[in-house]
């Protein structure tokens, strides 16, 4: 019975993060399934510039990225931190500047990408204005974890609790020294970094912010949300601690395996592939620290429709913690850079992983948030199917894709002239793209699902009264 | 590249203060690896590092009366 952890407890602003993250996860998976379909089929964008395919893009991978995965990590950071050391959040007002900051970074970037406003750096797109906005919001959000980590009533932090430590340090010092830019007008600025290093800085925080973001935070929800819904706690606690401190150390070399083949110096790329290959072995053994959570316990898959989202989570973070380093090999690289390999690789890793993951995290979340059971059991398991098959549908379309691409454009004849001009290429990938359209409409099919399933438990709990009941109940402890 | 020494020849008269930074990170880092690998997975720590792993079930535990210890 958690009821009454509700009066001991900020529950308040974890409701909030948890239903805006589905909202999110909606709506920046329709902007990718718009600009997918703007690819297959260009006349959707119907001449405008506003939603022309290089003004969404980022659109949808700071919706995902930020607007869902931000949402995501802030619901269950604040859940588990108080849940783990057994005290309320340090500051509630701190809380809800974050809920508030939060969304109006994302309000502010759904307003300016469209209109043109870039930085051009990838996945740090947004302008110094909103740059600093997201500096001092992240700032509370990792303070009031911190403070309410540093009143806890428990000697030991749990190991969630560290991969979210971790992930706030390393944003915040990626996002600072990435965004370092020089203002010439409230809507534009340059970049303090030139030429190479430029895009050493760039990749440095690009691949961090896949190793810190969306994998560390995420292994906090992981290391939290596996053992609770399986009722069984993780597997090794050893190997946690080693799967922590590998990352940290390991995650960081990796940006320049971006930069094979380019102005960058050799020996870094060979450097960056070398320590990608060895993070397959803490990546591998934090993904079979989930998986044999199960272990004697494999049957609750059968019944469990959450645990599976989280399982099949942990499966395609394995899968995209191999590929990934394989990727990052200069012989593999040259075929697969820049070409739709990578966009399946990193879809593997998002939708499968991060999504997934995420997925089982908030469903965990609503029957403990609103004190009822989920609207419709089915539906979630009609969700699974749905999230499971576009994905798959999605990432094979772009392997494919991605791989006849590399082979066409290096493909030449005897006299070394190319086998297959540029639009060749473009015309044999648009099954393809019309392959991955649906893949994602299938998985966009599955969230709306989930929206309405969700928004259907809380009025399921607003009609029998269960909420206000568990904040009527005097606290535990 | 004619052989492994010649891969790995370093010329330590072009390092940059940079470079001695960064080298210097990396030695001790690794030896932190070394150090925590052995923390790890010395026998005398395993029982006490295990016991962690019932955090996240002990609250529930006190109010349900309910065990995690067989798993």
């Amino acid at each position: 019975m958690e009821a009454g952890l509700e009066q001991k407890y900020n529950f308040d602003v974890v409701r909030w993060f948890t239903i805006m993250a589905v909202v999110y996860l909606v709506v920046g998976a329709f902007v990718g399934v718009w600009i997918a379909s703007e690819l297959a089929w260009p006349f959707l964008n119907f001449d405008s510039p506003y939603i022309s395919f290089g003004r969404l893009r980022p659109v949808h991978t700071n919706a995902v990225i930020f607007a869902f995965g931000g949402c995501v990590l802030m619901a269950t950071a604040f859940y588990t931190v108080q849940r783990t050391c057994g005290v309320r959040l340090w500051s509630d007002k701190l809380a809800w500047f974050v809920f508030w900051g939060w969304n109006a970074i994302i309000v502010l970037a759904v307003i300016t990408l469209p209109l043109g406003f870039t930085q051009a750096k990838e996945y740090a797109e947004l302008e110094w204005p909103i740059d600093i906005l997201i500096a001092v919001v992240w700032l509370a959000f990792s303070f009031n974890f911190m403070m309410t980590i540093a009143k806890r009533k428990t000697s030991h932090i749990y190991v969630s609790n560290w991969f979210f430590l971790g992930m706030m340090v390393m944003i915040t010092y990626l996002h600072v020294v990435n965004s370092l830019a020089i203002p010439v007008g409230l809507f534009k600025s340059y970049s303090v970094f030139s030429g190479v290093q430029d895009a050493m800085i760039q990749w440095w925080w690009g691949h961090n912010a896949v190793g810190f973001y969306l994998t560390a935070g995420f292994l906090g929800i992981m290391y939290y949300f596996v053992p609770k819904q399986a009722n069984r706690p993780i597997y090794s606690y050893r190997l946690s601690v080693i799967h922590f401190w590998a990352l940290m150390f390991g995650y960081v070399w990796l940006g320049a395996h971006h930069l094979q083949y380019t102005a960058l110096p050799d020996w870094a790329g060979s450097l960056g592939a070398a320590v990608s290959l060895a993070m397959i072995i803490p990546s591998w053994g934090g993904a079979v620290n989930g998986m044999m959570t199960l272990s004697g316990a494999w049957d609750k898959l059968r019944t469990d429709y959450v645990l599976r989202f989280l399982i099949i989570a942990l499966a395609f973070y394995a899968m995209s913690t191999f590929e990934g380093p394989v990727m990052s090999l200069k012989t593999v690289n040259a075929l697969s850079h820049y070409t739709d390999w990578t966009v399946g690789h990193v879809h593997s890793g998002a939708l499968g992983w991060v999504a997934g993951i995420s997925i089982g995290a908030i469903y965990h979340l609503m029957t403990r948030l609103w004190h009822t059971e989920m609207y419709s059991e089915k539906l979630v398991n009609f969700h699974f199917w749905t999230a499971t098959i576009g994905t798959v549908i999605y990432i094979v379309a772009m392997w494919v894709s991605g791989i006849m691409q590399g082979l066409m454009w290096r493909a030449y004849d005897e006299f070394g002239t190319l086998a297959y001009t540029f639009v060749e290429s473009v015309d044999a990938m648009h099954p393809y793209y019309a392959m991955r359209a649906i893949g994602g409409m299938i998985f966009l099919f599955g969230a709306i699902v989930m929206l309405f399933n969700i928004l259907m438990t809380v009025r399921k709990s607003v009609s029998e009264g269960s909420l206000n009941k568990a904040r009527a109940l005097p606290a535990a402890a | 590249m004619s052989s492994l020494a010649e891969y790995f020849r370093t010329d330590w008269g072009a390092m940059t203060t940079n470079d001695w930074i960064g080298l210097g990170i990396t030695v001790v880092v690794f030896v932190l690896m070394v150090v925590a690998y052995f923390q790890v997975f010395r026998p005398k720590n395993r029982d006490k590092l295990e016991s962690k792993r019932y955090i996240p079930f002990e609250e529930d535990d006190r109010e349900s009366g309910e065990k995690h210890g067989g798993a």
